[in-house]
C-alpha cells in the first residue's frame, strides 16, 4: 500500500519537480560543471583547456583546432575547437531524485534533499566529462585518442552508456533508497524483502 | 569490443521493436511504415529512429540484475526476468509509439518527453516491476515468521 502511494505521488509530483528543474537549469547544473572542469583540467590537460556555463549547456574549450579541414593541437592551429554540452541531459536526475523524496515524505527531507544533491552533482561532473569524452572522439578522432591518459574508444563509449544513459535515472533511486532508512517505506519494504528472501534457495548449514 | 553482441542481438531486437511498434499502428493510421530501426510517416516524411539507449535494454539489465542478485529459486528468477522484460518493453514501445506523434506535433515536447520524462518513466516501470516481483516472492511462503 505505501509502496503505490510512493509510486501515484511520484508521478503526481514529477510535473513540478521538472516544471522547476526546466525554470532553473542553469542553478542545478552549475555545481557540476564547475566540478567537470576541475576533473577534466586536472586529468586532461592536453584535451580540455576550460569547461564554462552558458545558459544550460557547458561550453567546453578543447585544446584541438582545425587548419585546413586537418585537426591538430591548438597551439599549432591558432583556434580551438569548441563543445556545446546540454547539461539537462544529466541534470534531471535532479527532478526526478526530487520527486522520489518529496513522496516519501521523509524526516529531515531538506537536509536528506541536500546530502543527495550533493552525490547527483558528483555523478553529474562525471556524466558530463562523459559526453566531452564521447563528443571528442566523435568530432577529433585519432589526435583526441593519441592524448596521455585518454582511453580506448570502446571504453569512452562504455563509460558513455553507464554515466549518460543509466546513471541519470538509476543514481536518484540508488539515493533515494539509500535515504529511505528507517521510514515507514523501508520498514514496509524490508518486511517484503525478508519474506521474499525466505521464498529463495535454502544454503547449506 | 562490443560490436558482435550489437549486431547479432542489439540491433535486430531494436528492428523488432520498430516493426512490433508499426504492426501497433498500422491499424489506428496507415501512412507508417517501419524501415530497419526506423519508423517513418510516409505523407509527413516523418522519422524516428530507434537507437541505443532507446531501446530498453539498459533498463532490462538493470532489472535482471537485480533479479539475479535477490536470493530466490532459479525458475522464480527465470519467470521473474521473462515477465519483467516484457513489462518494460511493453512500456519501452508505448514511448517509441508515443514519441513519433510528439514528434510530429511539436519537436520541443518531443525532446521534453524523449531526453529527460521517458528514461525517468522506465526507471520507475523499472522499481514496480522490481516491487510487484518482492510481492510475488514473498507469498511463494507466505506462512514465513517475520521478525
Amino acid at each position: 500500500m505505501l509502496m503505490k502511494r510512493q509510486f501515484v505521488l511520484t508521478l503526481i509530483l514529477m510535473p513540478i519537480t521538472f516544471g522547476i528543474w526546466y525554470a532553473a537549469g542553469t542553478l542545478f547544473a552549475a555545481p557540476a560543471v564547475w566540478l567537470c572542469d576541475l576533473v577534466l583540467s586536472l586529468l586532461y590537460p592536453s584535451v580540455v583547456e576550460a569547461a564554462a556555463l552558458q545558459g544550460a549547456d557547458m561550453i567546453v574549450s578543447s585544446e584541438f583546432g582545425q587548419l585546413n579541414g586537418q585537426i591538430m593541437a591548438a597551439a599549432d592551429t591558432g583556434n580551438r575547437i569548441a563543445l556545446e554540452i546540454n547539461s539537462r541531459l544529466v541534470s534531471y536526475s535532479i527532478a526526478f531524485y526530487a520527486a522520489l523524496l518529496m513522496a516519501s515524505n521523509l524526516e529531515e527531507g531538506v537536509f536528506k534533499f541536500c546530502v543527495g544533491l550533493f552525490w547527483l552533482w558528483v555523478i553529474m561532473a562525471f556524466g558530463l566529462a562523459s559526453i566531452v569524452g564521447k563528443e571528442l572522439l566523435m568530432i577529433v578522432g585519432g589526435p583526441f585518442l593519441a592524448a596521455p591518459g585518454v582511453p580506448p574508444a570502446d571504453v569512452i563509449a562504455l563509460i558513455y552508456q553507464f554515466n549518460v544513459l543509466l546513471m541519470p535515472t538509476l543514481a536518484p533511486v540508488c539515493l533515494w533508497f539509500w535515504q529511505l532508512r528507517g521510514s515507514p517505506l523501508w520498514e514496509a519494504l524490508a518486511e517484503d524483502i525478508k519474506r521474499a528472501s525466505s521464498a529463495g534457495p535454502s544454503l547449506p548449514r | 569490443m562490443l560490436k558482435p553482441v550489437q549486431e547479432a542481438v542489439i540491433q535486430p531486437f531494436t528492428g523488432l521493436l520498430a516493426s512490433i511498434s508499426t504492426a501497433l499502428i498500422l491499424p489506428f493510421d496507415e501512412t507508417v511504415i517501419a524501415q530497419g530501426r526506423v519508423l517513418r510517416d510516409a505523407t509527413t516524411g516523418f522519422a524516428v529512429s530507434i537507437e541505443a539507449g532507446c531501446n530498453g535494454v539498459e533498463a532490462a539489465i538493470v532489472l535482471i540484475a537485480g533479479i539475479v542478485a535477490f536470493p530466490a529459486r532459479t525458475h522464480h528468477k527465470i519467470i521473474a526476468i521473462a515477465a519483467g522484460f516484457l513489462f518494460v518493453q511493453a512500456l519501452n514501445i508505448v514511448r517509441i509509439i508515443s514519441l513519433f506523434y510528439l514528434g510530429q506535433w511539436n519537436y520541443t515536447v518531443f525532446e521534453l518527453f524523449h531526453l529527460y520524462l521517458w528514461p525517468v518513466l522506465i526507471m520507475l516501470d523499472v522499481l514496480v516491476v522490481f516491487a510487484i516481483y518482492l510481492q510475488w516472492l514473498g507469498k511463494q511462503h507466505p506462512a514465513v515468521e517475520v521478525a
